[in-house]
């Protein structure tokens, strides 16, 4: 068994009724989202999201490797994200579903592709090291719209993280440990976020943040990954019904003030987080304007 | 009665905490089992050769009036089908003599007799399609590995769907809720009492009754297994909003493990939030 419990008749059909009234099950507005809760723990890059029933857990790791022949002067970045049963009873471990492919590639194209993070900033000695950096999600329980959690998971951690500082003397490139040298941010050129709309009743309601009920019931997602500048990265209408092309126009700027919220929220748990680890003596580590 | 008694699996009840009266048959409610003990030694003894044990840890609670003990136990999310437990099931699929129902999902699937309806013959058996839900009864759990479980929607010794409403459930709305609140609710919906804080603690269901009375009032089924179905058909325009109003309310006290207090609050809040006059 390893497949989603389908939604019954009635559910399905109270849902697109409800929606027809402008009605959701947890009696949010249609462009609202669920509660949301980021917050990171002891070491740097170690995020937690709570989105409505939604939560995962990120942790960004970096490691010195060889550059690709092809591109000597990039460091690396990969994102991992693995469903496996801790998540929602419907997965199975070690074995990939739609799901899961659907919500790396997307991940991937959002975040990766777009140049969240500057790669050539993580190389440390022409095609010979470079750092590389990964994210690790993990999904500890499962109500829907585990895309943009997880955007949102990935881009607190890549904010949060604090790599060692590393440099080439000699030709020998030397690692300082954390309590050598102040930890180096990562460099971030901007924050892109993904919002994903779920559309019902032939496009004509569109909602965002869906829940796992909400999303069985749907007709067709639509993802559009955009920054605080309003700069889209990406768009994506995967599969599903048609959906309208003044969709995309009309939910763009609803994305765009929805990112700039989450941003928002981001940004507040970054300073706190911050100011905690100031008192904690640590405040000569991470604050960003020290020497490196 | 005195303190709560907390019994974990495999421990006997007390013969002190059963109803005093002897007259009519005891009922076990979930998380007992009757075990028969091997005749003692020495026949003179007068003990009981029959002891209840506890299955799953939890509270006992006795109920004199209906000469009833069962287990109260954590609100879990893991659900355990048991004789006699009335569940939402939805249908999966039909075969010859039986449907295949969901119970829970990601677990096997439950059978339930195309004709274990009220009034079903060979003829006028109900055409149930996949996805539709229907309010039953656990007939049977088998033993061992790979046992069927089976469910009814009649009474079969009379032919009767027992109690009322069992059988297909057409519209409303299913929310999902622990298996604990489930059986609370399942005590507080079936015996009306006039105290103060309702029964197991409960006072929602009174409390919505009677705010939205004039908006129609409301059908409700509790599933032993974590569902519950709610229907507000009579509401007219305000049906769908009252429905959400009243899954808002059982989903959230669930949650947040209200008090009587607190849920006569969240009442009035939801309902105002969702613009429903009262």
């Amino acid at each position: 068994m390893n497949k989603e419990a389908p939604l019954s008749i009635t559910e399905r059909d109270f849902i697109l009724n409800a929606l027809r009234e402008d009605v959701r099950l947890d009696g949010r507005e249609a462009d609202q989202l669920r509660p949301l809760k980021v917050s990171f723990g002891e070491e740097y890059g170690h995020v937690k999201v709570q989105l409505g029933r939604t939560s995962l857990i990120v942790r960004i790791s970096a490691e010195v490797t060889k550059p690709h022949d092809d591109r000597p002067f990039d460091g690396l970045f990969t994102i991992a994200m693995e469903l496996t049963a801790m998540g929602s009873p419907a997965w199975d471990n070690g074995r990939q579903g739609d799901l899961e492919t659907y919500v790396t590639n997307v991940l991937d194209r959002v975040v990766r592709h777009s140049n969240a993070l500057d790669t050539e900033s993580l190389c440390i000695l022409k095609g010979v090291s470079c750092w590389s950096i990964r994210a690790d999600v993990h999904v500890t329980d499962y109500d829907g719209n585990l895309i943009d959690a997880a955007c949102i998971g990935i881009m607190a951690g890549l904010q949060h993280f604090r790599r060692q500082d590393a440099v080439v003397k000699d030709g020998q490139v030397i690692v300082y440990g954390l309590d050598e040298r102040v930890p180096v941010a990562l460099n971030i050129t901007h924050k892109p976020l993904s919002v994903t709309f779920h559309t019902f009743d032939e496009g004509k309601r569109v909602i965002i943040d869906a829940t796992r009920k909400e999303e069985q019931a749907s007709e067709a997602d639509v993802v559009i990954g955009i920054n605080n500048a309003g700069d889209v990265c990406f768009v994506s209408k995967f599969s599903g019904s048609p959906v309208d092309a003044m969709v995309f126009v009309d939910k763009t700027s609803v994305a765009l003030e929805k990112v700039k919220e989450i941003n928002a929220i981001i940004d507040k748990a970054l300073q706190a987080d911050l100011s905690k680890r100031a008192k904690n003596g640590m405040a000569e580590q991470s604050r960003a304007e020290n020497d490196r | 009665m005195s303190s709560p008694l907390v019994l974990l699996p495999g421990d006997e009840v007390p013969s002190e905490y059963l109803p005093a009266t002897n007259s009519a048959p005891l009922r076990l409610g979930p998380g007992l089992r009757l075990l028969t003990q091997p005749p003692s030694s020495s026949p003179s003894s007068s003990s009981p050769s029959h002891v209840l044990t506890a299955t799953q840890a939890g509270i006992l609670s006795t109920d004199n009036k209906r000469n009833a003990v069962s287990i109260f136990s954590s609100p879990n999310r893991r659900y355990i089908p048991t004789p006699n437990d009335l569940v939402i099931a939805q249908v999966h699929h039909s075969s010859q003599d039986y449907f295949h129902c969901m119970i829970t999902p990601q677990t096997p699937h439950v059978v339930l007799g195309q004709l274990a309806f009220e009034g079903a013959t060979k003829k006028t058996r109900p055409m149930l399609k996949q996805g539709d839900l229907v309010y039953a009864r656990v007939l049977s759990v088998g033993l061992g590995a790979g046992a069927e479980i089976e469910l009814t929607c009649v009474n079969p010794a009379t032919g009767k769907a027992e109690p009322g409403g069992l059988g297909h459930l057409t519209g409303g709305m299913v929310f999902d809720i622990s298996t604990g609140m489930a059986a609370r609710l399942m005590r507080a919906s079936s015996s009306s009492s006039d105290q103060q804080d309702g029964v197991a603690g409960l006072v929602v269901l009174d409390e919505l009754g009677k705010k939205l009375e004039k908006a129609g009032g409301f059908e409700i089924a509790v599933g032993r297994n974590g569902k519950v179905w709610v229907d507000c058909s009579n509401g007219g325009d305000a049906a769908v909003k009252a429905t959400v109003a009243i899954g808002r309310c059982l989903t959230t006290i669930d949650e947040h493990d209200l008090g009587p207090a607190d849920q006569k609050k969240l009442v009035s809040r939801i309902l105002r939030e969702m613009k429903i006059d009262v």
